[in-house]
């Protein structure tokens, strides 16, 4: 797929902005604080109808503006999308496709697929069980735009559950008298049914992500270190089957009783998942160099690519976040050559002095500056 | 809301009335062993403007949601419960909407009705009209879940 077009009006530090772009690889040169990360966001949106910088929309409209718009122009192998995105001050966002407004949200996710490597990814690594679980559920989302809806009745579930924990035991007279097992009872079998679906996808992802990612680790390597993922779910799971994670997870919960009573809040369930990455069977988490762990973020992205190649039988878009520059000249290469031109990537950067020549010359250069993007006329 | 006050609610099934008992509820001429349990005045409204439906309704007035503080006892379900216990009913038909919160709703009610009568829920899937490769997503997911062996 490639993004021909860009439009942002009243997003973020953009007043009026359309992007064309005419090469397979963009870099956006800028200062910090110009809005080179907000046009990466704002790709991100449309592949994701999330941001990884805030949840809420109004952050995303330029302030003091009522509404925020996005539209791109997407060349498919079936032909031209249209995509917008219209984002409200105190109102639902809108999308449409094509011109058309999609009744569900869930429609649009699917049409413009990327891949998002920032700096922050380390923190994939690094950072606790929650950046592992978003990281898992944000490809999913564009892989199966389905478990969005998934992922969301599991929260409300879990909502719902723990404001009936926490409505049971606020005081110890009332307690017995309150207590509803029946109504208990129902809530945990919803979050075992809905739980189960998470859990199983979760699984099912990580499964097909783990050997590409092996093979990059490997090639990024030279073949020293030996990568495994392991999914680490809260309730463990012993086939992919309905049927066995639900007893399982009714299970825990019945061992947990207890606990959950005292701490008033759902302690099983795959809201608990961690993902381990281990290098040469130690955790990479603990105790992986900086630069080992940056070559396992950089072989997670680069089998994220391959695999929604593979899903959604066009290669996605690469958005580069202010990270090249992390990575030494070795490692730019592999990623030169992994993407080449197959893949459109959108980079940004502070200055163009860290890349490859080879980088520079096949590349569109844009320059930002206050929200204004302009062709560099000084390369 | 205004129209609630004024009007009231049927004291057996809990729809919208000006008497003391509905229309619905003193008519000779309906299923006195069918009884069709849903969450609001406005889905009687509905199902009654298919005119299939010859049985009697029952209202809960919500569905079960603690984190609105609603739980059983704010429903109409214990005089639902009373209901089919006293009246002979043979059928209850949970005809409620398939959120998270229905679901609860409809599981919730239906275990404390099963020792009574036979306890059926309505279908959920394709709307008529409408083709295969327009459905959405959940609603096809759904659909596929509720499946049935051909007749």
């Amino acid at each position: 797929m490639y993004l021909k077009t860009l439009h942002l009006r009243q997003f973020r530090n953009y007043q009026n902005q359309l992007v064309t772009f005419h090469a397979p690889k963009t870099i956006l040169v800028g200062d910090n604080a110009q809005g080179k990360s907000n046009l990466l966001e704002a790709v991100e949106l449309l592949a994701t109808l999330r941001s990884h910088r805030t949840s809420r929309d109004r952050d995303l409209i330029q302030e003091g503006a009522p509404i925020g718009q996005i539209s791109a122009a997407l060349q498919r192998e079936l032909g031209l999308r249209n995509l917008t995105l219209t984002l409200r001050n105190g109102s639902r966002r809108t999308v449409a496709l094509n011109g058309e407004k999609l009744k569900r949200q869930l429609d649009f996710l699917g049409t413009l697929n990327a891949v998002q490597f920032s700096c922050l990814d380390l923190e994939l690594v690094r950072g606790g069980p929650g950046e592992r679980r978003v990281w898992v559920d944000t490809l999913l989302t564009q892989l199966e735009p389905l478990y969005v809806h998934i992922l969301q009745q599991y929260t409300l579930a879990l909502r719902q559950r723990n404001a009936l924990l926490r409505q049971q035991s606020s005081d110890p007279n009332q307690r017995l008298k309150s207590f509803d097992p029946a109504q208990l009872a129902i809530w945990d079998a919803q979050l075992a049914t809905l739980g189960s679906r998470v859990i199983r996808r979760r699984a099912r992802v990580l499964n097909r992500l783990t050997p590409i990612a092996q093979t990059w680790h490997k090639a990024i390597s030279n073949r020293s270190e030996l990568l495994e993922i392991h999914y680490t779910p809260n309730v463990p799971m012993e086939a992919d089957d309905p049927g066995v994670v639900q007893t399982a997870f009714l299970e825990k919960i019945q061992q947990r009783a207890t606990a959950e009573y005292h701490q008033r809040t759902t302690l099983v369930g795959p809201h608990r998942d961690d993902i381990t990455f281990n290098i040469n069977q130690t955790p990479a988490r603990q105790y992986g160099s900086q630069g080992q762990q940056r070559t396992l973020v950089l072989a997670l992205k680069l089998a994220e690519l391959k695999l929604m190649e593979s899903v959604a039988g066009e290669p996605p878009l690469l958005l580069l976040d202010d990270v090249l520059a992390e990575l030494d000249l070795n490692r730019q290469n592999q990623l030169l050559e992994a993407i080449q031109d197959r893949f459109q990537t959108l980079i940004t950067t502070t200055h163009l002095g860290a890349f490859d020549a080879q980088w520079i010359k096949s590349s569109q250069i844009l320059s930002v500056q206050a929200g204004q993007i302009g062709e560099d006329t000084s390369t | 809301m205004e129209a609630k006050i004024q009007v009231g609610q049927c004291s057996i099934c809990f729809h919208l009335s000006a008497d003391a008992v509905c229309d619905i509820c003193r008519s000779p001429n309906r299923d006195n062993q069918t009884l069709c349990v849903v969450a609001d005045s406005r889905d009687v409204i509905a199902l009654e403007k298919t005119r299939e439906y010859k049985g009697k309704y029952h209202v809960l007035g919500g569905l079960i949601s603690p984190m609105d503080g609603i739980g059983p006892e704010q429903l109409n379900i214990s005089p639902l419960v009373h209901r089919v216990n006293k009246e002979s009913i043979q059928e209850v038909i949970m005809a409620i909407s398939p959120s998270i919160e229905g679901d609860t709703t409809t599981l919730y009610v239906g275990q404390l009705l099963k020792p009574f009568a036979k306890v059926t829920r309505i279908a959920f899937g394709l709307p008529m009209g409408g083709d295969l490769e327009y459905a959405d997503e959940v609603t096809l997911a759904r659909a596929l879940e509720g499946r049935r062996e051909l007749e």
